[in-house]
């Protein structure tokens, strides 16, 4: 494999020669030290969220590639060093050059909990905005570049940053379009672009650079649907960010459900605002989007349907039907009637009340394995369905230690009984589930002839 | 709408003098348009929760849900309908001759050198086959075969025990003293062994069945002839009707059926109004022993069965009875030890460990056989 031959440390790939030591692994090989408070800073901090300032690099790096050149960026893996220089924490370097200074910005590196990328990218679209309007060079500058880590030189002490206190985050309204001035650097080899479509693709994968995918998702997004325009893609990952997703979060679910990406956008706005409206919006989303991805591909009416079963005939309060949803996206996907009877099951039955079955998850479970662990347990003598007072004679084993255990701890600890013999009950009671169908058709259909006779 | 007629009729009836229909013919399941409020069959269920809660400890919950789930059947080779293939027909379904099963697992050991060990003298020429250990399936209903006799009879499997402990032998004369239905009628009169076999039962309407039972299985020759003689008589009499005459005698009393109680509402025995009459049970059981001991000749054989739990029901009755005998009689009865005959069977039957006195197949979810009670008695000469 290729080795680098860059002196001193370099941001590139490529395996080093011994005795040099690579940014930032062992981290020591900078000295990162904030800026004093600069306009610049305080402007970028004045955002919502974690203080990720912009610093000054107080050494040089060597790297490899670069001609120094103002206008030329990079961006690679790093760290943050907050004031002081004792706390570390992963992130991504964005490098400006500009004539004679250098900026350095830090991004979140993907799925860092603390920042919602959102507004990160909104800021880093800010900054590098305002960067532009300042540097025109930049602006023009419409190629992807080669790995250019250049020469930066040190910033005389003292010398603030005056010259980018342009900077104003909320002076600009965030909207993607100030994204497609952003230049991005790609370790890879890239052609020169020319055509419009191209550059069109190159800014919508350096806006997804941005949000925090890496190249590997980022390629593998393009592809996964070919026909899928790459704007339209964009647009619907970006929509699913405003809704509080993450990008590491949303890639795997939008590899496992790739047809996602076809949802037109007002299909996906409509949806967006109606699971807000149930209460799903942010923070849940996630969840929702894992366990049933179809939640924005399946059919208004369908969604209804569930909806005005577990409010209507089961009596689910508002908010216990959003905590349902969340906590068991599959609900969504269910047949109505089944769920009702599920539900019946756990009340009437089983004498659960409308509290244990949302926070058991009870519903998710297949009816199968509910009726069989309740009959189980209840022939055994240890379940009993409490009375009209909610009394019971024995104490009732726990509905977590019922049905959100494995089989094996279930026959250990509640049932307290072999797993040959659950066998064999359950081989009976499926036996009964069938035969006590076939005899109430029977029944119904008896009954008919009976009216008929009167 | 039917109930006030069947109260006039009733009614009638009182006027008339003719016996008032038993109390617990009261409630017709057909007839009445509303169940009772706390189903007889929840009454069982209670009360076995109280009393074998206690008496089984730890193994209650597997005997609970097994009583209440299905029951395993044995299907009772009938020697008489001459088929040659119903054994083959039963093994192909992958079901297995359980008495054979036993009997050929007690082979003598060779390099003992001594005489085997006397094998516990099982009545023979029972053939009975079951599915093996966590099978569920079902035997197929029983055909009629060349003779117009029906192939093989199904029945819990356990009932025959009480019948193989007995140890029938060629020419006995044999009483079954609270004979229906008529399963283990059916068993003794298939041994070949019964030169006599009276069969009795208090209620007309059980003894009707067991006419049926007989019907269907045994040909007409045995039925009429002198062999089978079938009655309706008070089973407590018998001291007095045939003392010392059998030597095999087979008591097995009406009890609280435990498994049946707690599925059929239909008369059932745990219904408040029965209360009294299932209380008095161990006393009318101890009453039907003494007189099948009475009935035995000296050096005879009983066997006291119940399909109960209860040891009210089972060891208390023995005891009771055998002291009745001595202290009121000065007959003297021993019980026999069955442990050689239980180890046989336990691969078939799940025995429960802890009997004073007789043995008792326990119903599991593997072998949902029973329950079974059994006492072997020998009358001292």
């Amino acid at each position: 494999s290729p080795v680098c031959t860059a002196e001193g440390s370099c941001l590139c790939k490529r395996q080093k020669p011994r005795g040099l030591k690579t940014w930032p692994r062992n981290g020591g090989t900078l000295a990162l030290r904030t800026a004093a408070d600069t306009d610049w800073r305080t402007d970028i901090v004045g955002q919502e969220g974690p203080p990720l300032p912009a610093i000054q690099l107080r050494s040089s790096l060597g790297l490899h590639g670069c001609s120094g050149q103002a206008g030329e960026i990079a961006i690679g893996p790093g760290f943050t060093a907050a004031a002081g220089g004792t706390c570390r924490r992963p992130c991504r370097w964005l490098f400006v050059i500009t004539s004679g200074l250098f900026v350095a910005i830090a991004l979140p590196a993907g799925g860092c909990i603390d920042s919602p990328v959102p507004d990160w990218h909104r800021l880093m679209t800010l900054s590098w905005t305002c960067l532009a309007r300042r540097t025109p060079h930049l602006r023009d500058c419409k190629r992807m570049s080669r790995s250019l880590f250049c020469k930066l030189t040190t910033v005389p002490s003292g010398e603030n940053l005056q010259e980018f206190s342009c900077v104003r985050p909320k002076t600009y309204v965030q909207e993607p379009e100030y994204r497609t001035h952003l230049v991005q650097c790609l370790h890879e080899e890239q052609k020169p672009f020319v055509d419009p479509k191209s550059v069109e693709l190159a800014n919508v994968i350096s806006s997804l650079q941005d949000m925090g995918f890496d190249q590997a998702h980022i390629n593998s997004l393009l592809n996964v649907q070919p026909c899928v325009h790459p704007q339209q893609l964009l647009d619907i990952i970006s929509e699913f960010l405003l809704l509080g997703l993450h990008p590491e979060p949303l890639f795997m679910v939008l590899k496992k459900s790739p047809q996602l990406l076809k949802l037109s956008p007002v299909q996906m706005k409509k949806r967006s605002s109606y699971l807000r409206k149930l209460g799903l919006g942010e923070g849940k989303l996630k969840r929702v989007l894992h366990g049933c991805p179809e939640v924005f591909t399946m059919r208004q009416r369908d969604i209804d349907g569930i909806v005005k079963v577990l409010k209507e005939r089961c009596m689910f309060t508002a908010q216990q039907i959003t905590e349902l949803l969340h906590r068991c996206p599959g609900v969504l996907q269910a047949d109505p009637s089944e769920l009702e009877y599920k539900f019946q099951y756990a009340y009437f039955r089983m004498g659960l009340k409308h509290l244990d079955i949302v926070k058991n998850d009870f519903l998710q479970y297949s009816i199968t394995k509910i009726k069989q662990r309740h009959m189980y347990l209840e022939r055994l003598g240890r379940y009993q369905t409490p009375d009209k007072k909610g009394q019971t004679q024995i104490p009732n084993p726990l509905l977590k230690d019922i049905l959100r255990v494995s089989e094996a701890e279930f026959l250990a600890r509640t049932a307290r009984s072999s797993a040959e013999e659950f066998e064999v009950f359950k081989k009976l009671l499926d036996r009964e589930e069938e035969e006590s169908e076939s005899h109430a058709s029977e029944e119904e259909e008896e009954d008919e002839e009976e009216e008929d006779e009167e | 709408m039917a109930a006030p007629v069947v109260r006039s009729v009733r009614k009638l009836l009182k006027l008339v003098d003719f016996t008032s229909v038993p109390r617990r013919h009261r409630y017709k399941k057909k007839w009445a348009t509303t169940e009772p409020g706390f189903p007889a069959t929840r009454l069982a269920l209670q009360n076995f929760d109280m009393t074998y809660s206690v008496q089984f400890g730890d193994l209650w919950p597997s005997i609970r849900v097994s009583l209440l789930s299905e029951q395993k059947y044995g299907a009772l080779v009938n020697n008489f309908a001459a088929c040659d293939n119903v054994s083959a027909k039963l093994e192909q379904l992958s079901a297995k001759d359980f008495v054979n099963e036993a009997i050929s697992r007690q082979e003598p050991e060779p390099e003992s050198g001594l005489a085997p060990t006397p094998s516990p003298d099982c009545s023979p020429n029972l053939r009975c086959f079951t599915f093996s250990r966590g099978d569920v399936s079902r035997f197929p209903p029983a055909r009629p075969g060349s003779l117009g006799l029906l192939d093989y009879y199904l029945m819990d499997a356990a009932s025959l025990l009480p019948v193989l402990a007995l140890g029938l032998q060629p020419g006995d004369t044999v009483l079954d003293l609270c004979a229906a239905p008529g399963g283990k009628t059916l068993a003794l009169l298939q041994t070949g062994c019964c030169r006599n076999l009276a069969a009795n039962d208090l209620s007309t309407s059980r003894t009707g069945r067991l006419q049926k039972v007989l019907h269907s299985y045994v040909p007409q020759d045995i039925r009429d002839g002198n062999q089978v003689r079938v009655t309706s008589w008070d089973g407590r009499k018998w001291g007095e009707l045939e003392g010392d005459t059998y030597d095999r005698v087979l008591v097995d009393v009406p009890c609280t059926t435990d498994r049946h109680s707690l599925h059929e509402e239909e008369n059932n025995i745990f219904q408040r109004s029965r209360k009294k009459e299932r209380q008095m049970l161990p006393m009318l059981q101890a009453q039907l022993l003494a007189a099948g001991l009475l009935a035995t000749k000296p050096g005879g054989h009983v066997v006291y069965s119940t399909c109960s739990l209860s040891h009210l029901q089972n060891e208390y009755v023995v005891q009771g009875a055998i002291e009745l005998l001595a202290n009121q009689y000065s007959i003297q009865v021993q019980v026999e030890d069955l442990s050689h005959f239980r180890k046989l069977f336990m691969d078939t039957f799940c025995f429960f460990p802890s009997c004073q006195v007789g043995e008792l197949v326990i119903p599991n979810l593997m072998a949902n056989f029973g329950p079974m009670y059994f006492c072997k008695m020998h009358r001292l000469p």
